[in-house]
C-alpha cells in the first residue's frame, strides 16, 4: 500500500457511486434476507442496510468461502486448478472484521500463498465503514485494539453528519473514490473531531486490556489454569465459535466425484479445532481428544501462538462467538481470568500451483505385507522430486483424496522416489489395488526433514537410529543416505522393533545392513516371534541399553508409533543422552501440508512447516507434542 | 467395474426413507450406472436370492424377524441401515420406556395380543453386524448417493460427526435459541444440511447423537431456556431413546 489521503464526499455521493459501480461490480453489502441481516450481494443500492446489526458470519466468506472447489479433475487424469476470483466491492465492513481481514491476509500470504484466497483480494475493493461505539454489549474489540485497523480495507468512511470523510489507503481504492464518489477536500476539523468523539467513547469503555501486549506469556504460564477445566465442562464442542470467527482459518479437504465417476472436485471446506475428529489421524489415534484440549488451542491460537506471529491479538473482539454460545463460554472470561494472576502488507498472489497436484505413474510394486505396500513412482514431466530424508508428499488418487505420505528413498535416487504405505484411510486403501504402470497425483515435497545443517551435524558422530513399526519408513531415507559413507560417522547403530517377524519392512535390506561390518550394527526385536526368529523378543527400549554409545557425542533418530517415543525418550534420558541430541518425526492429520489448514498443529507450531522433524529440546515442553 | 447388485429391504418402519430413494428420479437413473438393483419391494416385483449390497430401512422389533436379517446378513458383503429406525430404533423406540403390556393395550385395546412384538422396539445392529449407515428420518437422498458411492469406491462412508450447529452457522442462520424455542442441535449428527433449522424448525435428534456428545451441558441449557426435565427427556427421547440409554450405563 502507498497511499494514505483523506479526502471527503457526501453521504448522497457515496450511494450513487456505488449504483453507478453496480454495472462494473458485484457489490455485496450489510441486507435483509428472509428476515436476517447479513453481508450478501445487492442487486440495488437500496437494500443495502445503513444501521448496523452483528451478523452471524464475518465477511470473510467472500475471500474463504464455506466450501469451494480448489481442483477439477477427470477420471482419466486431466486436473486443473481452480481459484474463481471475481471483481467485488464490499461495502460497510466494520473495524472488527476489517481487523479479522488483515489477518487473514496475512495468514494467506505467508510461505506458500494460497491462491485462492488471495486471488479474491486482489480482485476485491474493500469499503469499511468506521465505528464510534461498540454494536452490543458482547462486542469487546476496544479490550483488544481492533477498532482501529491500519489495513485490509481499501477505503474507510467516517460519518461526519451529512458527509464521509475517507481515508484512502491503496492506489484501486483511490482510483475507485475518484471515479465513483466524487470526491472532494477533506475538512479536518470535521475529521479531527470525528476522531477524538470515537476515542473518547471506547476509552469511556475501559479501554484495551492492560496485558493485551503479554497475553501470549500469560497464557504460556497458565496452561494447567482450573478455568481450562471449567470451560470445557460446559463446552458442547458444537464448532459454532469457529463457524462464526472473522479470523478462523482451517480447513479440510475432501474429494467428491460425480456420480458418473468421470470427472470430479476436489474441494475445501471451513473445518474446525473445536470439533472432535479435527485432529485425528487416519490410524485413529485423536492427538486433541479431550474437550478441555481443544477449548484451550482455540483461545490459544488467538491470544498465543498466533498472536505472537501477527503481533496482534488475532481476536479481534467482534463478539460473534459469545453471541454464538448457548453454553456462555467467552474469550472475555477467560482471559479476564488468566490475566487476574501494524503493518501494511501487499495482497498478490504468488503462485496459482499450490493445490495443483503432479501426475505421477507408478514403476515398480512390492507387497510388504498385508497391510503395507511398497511404491517406487517417477514424475510424468521428468522433474525430481529434490526432497530432504524425513519430507512427506501429498500423495492423491483423484476421487479419492489425499493423504501425507512419508518419502523412504534416500535424495541422490536418481528421478524416481519411493514410499511405503500402510492401508488405514479412504486413499491408502485404494492404493492396495495399485499396479505398477497405475498413476497417481503428488504435491510436494513439503516440510521439515533432516537438511543439510542437520545432516553436517551427524558427521563424526554415533547415530542411534530408532525405528518402531512402519516408522523405518521414513527413517530410511536418512539410513540408506548415511549407509553409501559410514566412515563419515563415528557408528550407525540401527534399532527397529515389530510386532512381529512378518511385519518388518525392507527385509532384505535388513538382510544386507546385518552383514555389513565396522561401524555398522543393527539390532532388532520384535513383540511376537514367529518359526525361526533368532532375534531379541521384547519391546524396542529394551534394545537401549545393549548399545555401548558415548552420550556426548551421540545422536538418536526416532520415528514410531505415538505410543513409542515416550518410553524410547524416557530410556535415553536414563542413558544420560541430552534432549538437545534427539530428533523425533511426528506423525499428524495434514490437508494442505504447508501451515494454512490447522490440522497438525501442536500448541503454536506446525508440524508441517517446522516438521515433521523436530530437535526433541525444541518441543518437549510442548504439552502436545507426544 | 462389475456393478454390485443392491437390495431393498424393510422392517419396522413406515417405507418413507425407500420413498425418497424412488423420489430422486434423475439421479436414481444416474445411480444405476454404477449399481444393479435387484430387490425393492417398493419398486418392482423381481427378487433375489443374491446381491452384495443390503438397504435395510426399520426397526428389529419382533423375534420372528431375526432369521430374516441374519439371512440378509449372510447373504449380503455390505449391510447399510438406512433412516433412524434401523439406524438408531428411530421414533418406535419411544416405547421402550414402557411395558410390553402397556403398549399394546394403548394401541389394540380391544385385543392387546392380535400382533406379536418384542418388549423393545432397536436398531437393526441388536440383531445383526450392520457395516454402514445412512442417517435421519427420512434420509437425505443426497447422503444415501454418497454413501453408497464411497463403498462402491472402496472409501468410508465419509458421513460428519460433528453436530447440526456446524451446518446450521454455516447457512448463517440466526439460532433457534434467540427466538426462545429450543433444539438438539448442538448433540445432533450433522449432514442433513441444518435442513430444520434452516426452514423455521427446530433439530428433533432424528440422525442420532454424535460421537460424543455432552449431555449434562445440553440439559442445562434445555433448561435454562424453560424447559423442566421431562420436557427435556421427552425432546431426547424422540428418536434417540435407546442411544440416550446407551448413554446413561
Amino acid at each position: 500500500m502507498t497511499t494514505l489521503l483523506n479526502k471527503q464526499t457526501t453521504k448522497d455521493g457515496v450511494f450513487d457511486g456505488l449504483e453507478r459501480a453496480l454495472g462494473d461490480y458485484k457489490i455485496a453489502a450489510l441486507t435483509k434476507r428472509e428476515g436476517k441481516i447479513l453481508f450478501d450481494y445487492v442487486k440495488d443500492v437500496k437494500d443495502i442496510e445503513q444501521e448496523y446489526t452483528p451478523t452471524v458470519l464475518s465477511p470473510k466468506k467472500f475471500f474463504f468461502p464455506q466450501e469451494e472447489v480448489i481442483l477439477e479433475y477427470t477420471f482419466d487424469g486431466k486436473v486443473t486448478a481452480k481459484t474463481n476470483p471475481e471483481k467485488i466491492i464490499l461495502f460497510g465492513v466494520r473495524p472488527c472484521d476489517i481487523s479479522g481481514i488483515k489477518i487473514l491476509d496475512e495468514a494467506f500470504s505467508e510461505s506458500h500463498g494460497d491462491p485462492n484466497y488471495l486471488s479474491k483480494r486482489e480482485n476485491s475493493i474493500i469499503i469499511g465503514i468506521d465505528c464510534k461505539s461498540i454494536c452490543d454489549e458482547d462486542a469487546f474489540c476496544y479490550k483488544v485494539n481492533s477498532q482501529y485497523p491500519e489495513s485490509g480495507f481499501d477505503i474507510m468512511l467516517h460519518d461526519i453528519g451529512n458527509d464521509y470523510s475517507m481515508t484512502i489507503i491503496s492506489d484501486k481504492g483511490e482510483i475507485f473514490a475518484e471515479n465513483y464518489f466524487n470526491p472532494d477536500m477533506v475538512n479536518y476539523t470535521a475529521l479531527a473531531k470525528f476522531n477524538i468523539e470515537k476515542k473518547e467513547a471506547f476509552d469511556k469503555l475501559g479501554g484495551p486490556w492492560e496485558d493485551l501486549d503479554n497475553l501470549p506469556e500469560i497464557f504460556e504460564e497458565n496452561t494447567n489454569h482450573k478455568i481450562w477445566e471449567t470451560e470445557a465442562e460446559r463446552c458442547l464442542s458444537c464448532g459454532s465459535c469457529i463457524m462464526v470467527c472473522p479470523t478462523c482459518y482451517c480447513f479440510d479437504v475432501v474429494d467428491e466425484l460425480a456420480l458418473s465417476m468421470k470427472v470430479g472436485d476436489r474441494l475445501r471446506r471451513w473445518d474446525a479445532c473445536m470439533l472432535r475428529s479435527f485432529a485425528e489421524v487416519a490410524g485413529g489415534e485423536n492427538f486433541r481428544e479431550e474437550v478441555e484440549n481443544r477449548v484451550k488451542h482455540r483461545i490459544n491460537r488467538k491470544f498465543n501462538y498466533l498472536m505472537k506471529k501477527h503481533n496482534q491479538s488475532v481476536c479481534v473482539g467482534c463478539g460473534r462467538c459469545v453471541r454464538a454460545c448457548l453454553a456462555d463460554i467467552s474469550p472475555v472470561t477467560i482471559v479476564e481470568e488468566l490475566t487476574k494472576t501494524s503493518r501494511a502488507l501487499k495482497i498478490e498472489t504468488k503462485n496459482n500451483d499450490l493445490y495443483l497436484p503432479e501426475k505421477v505413474t507408478i514403476t515398480k510394486v512390492e507387497k510388504f505385507t498385508e497391510d503395507e505396500k511398497f511404491f517406487e513412482v517417477e514424475f510424468d514431466s521428468g522433474r525430481s522430486l529434490g526432497h530432504d530424508p524425513g519430507q512427506f508428499v501429498q500423495l492423491s488418487i483423484l476421487g479419492i483424496g489425499e493423504a501425507a505420505i512419508s518419502i523412504s528413498s534416500p535424495p541422490s535416487f536418481g528421478d524416481r522416489f519411493e514410499m511405503v504405505v500402510r492401508a488405514v484411510g479412504d486413499v491408502t486403501n485404494k492404493l492396495k489395488s495399485l499396479e505398477e504402470g497405475d498413476h497417481l497425483f503428488v504435491r510436494g515435497p513439503f516440510g521439515h526433514g533432516f537438511d543439510a545443517k542437520i545432516q553436517k551435524e551427524m558427521e563424526g558422530k554415533h547415530i542411534l537410529y530408532i525405528a518402531g513399526g512402519i516408522g523405518y519408513v521414513p527413517l530410511r531415507s536418512l539410513i540408506n543416505l548415511s549407509l553409501k559413507h559410514p566412515e563419515k560417522y563415528e557408528k550407525l547403530s540401527i534399532l527397529y522393533g515389530c510386532k512381529t517377524p512378518s511385519a518388518r519392512m525392507f527385509k532384505n535390506e535388513l538382510e544386507y545392513i546385518s552383514e555389513m561390518k565396522n561401524n555398522v550394527e543393527i539390532f532388532e526385536t520384535v513383540d511376537r516371534p514367529e518359526d525361526k526368529w533368532l532375534q531379541h523378543c521384547g519391546v524396542i527400549t529394551e534394545l537401549i541399553p545393549m548399545i555401548d554409545f558415548n552420550p556426548d557425542n551421540t545422536l538418536a533418530i526416532i520415528c514410531g508409533p505415538p505410543v513409542m517415543y515416550k518410553y524410547v525418550i524416557q530410556t535415553l534420558k536414563e542413558q544420560k543422552l541430552s534432549t538437545k541430541n534427539m530428533f523425533v518425526s511426528l506423525e499428524r492429520r495434514m490437508k494442505c501440508g504447508v501451515g494454512k489448514c490447522g490440522h497438525c498443529q501442536i500448541d503454536d507450531i506446525y508440524v508441517c512447516q517446522t516438521g515433521p522433524v523436530f530437535r526433541f529440546s525444541d518441543i518437549e515442553d510442548k504439552e502436545e507434542a507426544l | 467395474m462389475s456393478k454390485p447388485k443392491v437390495a431393498f429391504f424393510d422392517f419396522t418402519s413406515c417405507e418413507g426413507c425407500q420413498l425418497a430413494i424412488l423420489n430422486l428420479e434423475v439421479e436414481l437413473l444416474e445411480l444405476l450406472d454404477i449399481i444393479d438393483i435387484v430387490e425393492f419391494r417398493e419398486a418392482m416385483s423381481e427378487k433375489s436370492e443374491t446381491y452384495d449390497i443390503a438397504v435395510i430401512e426399520g426397526s428389529f422389533s419382533r423375534e420372528k424377524d431375526r432369521r430374516r436379517l441374519e439371512k440378509i446378513r449372510e447373504t449380503a458383503g455390505v449391510v447399510i441401515a438406512m433412516g433412524a429406525c434401523a439406524h438408531i430404533g428411530g421414533i418406535n423406540s419411544l416405547r421402550n420406556n414402557q411395558t410390553r403390556d402397556e403398549v399394546q393395550r394403548i394401541v389394540y385395546p380391544d385385543n392387546p395380543t392380535l400382533y406379536e412384538t418384542n418388549k423393545k422396539a432397536l436398531p437393526i445392529s441388536a440383531a445383526i453386524k450392520v457395516d454402514a449407515f445412512v442417517p435421519g428420518c427420512p434420509v437425505n437422498v443426497g447422503e444415501f448417493v454418497k454413501v453408497v458411492k464411497n463403498l462402491v469406491l472402496g472409501k468410508a462412508p465419509g458421513l460428519p460427526t460433528y453436530p447440526v450447529c456446524v451446518e446450521c452457522k454455516m447457512n448463517e442462520n440466526t439460532c433457534v435459541y434467540e427466538y426462545g424455542k429450543t433444539c438438539l442441535g448442538p448433540i445432533v449428527r450433522a449432514g442433513c444440511n441444518a435442513v430444520c433449522t434452516s426452514n423455521g424448525g427446530v433439530c428433533i435428534g432424528c440422525r442420532g447423537l454424535i460421537p460424543n456428545p455432552n449431555l449434562n451441558s445440553q440439559k442445562d441449557i434445555m433448561e435454562k431456556y424453560g424447559l423442566n426435565m421431562n420436557l427435556i427427556m421427552d425432546s431426547m427421547n424422540l428418536f434417540m431413546t435407546e442411544e440416550n440409554k446407551a448413554k446413561e450405563v
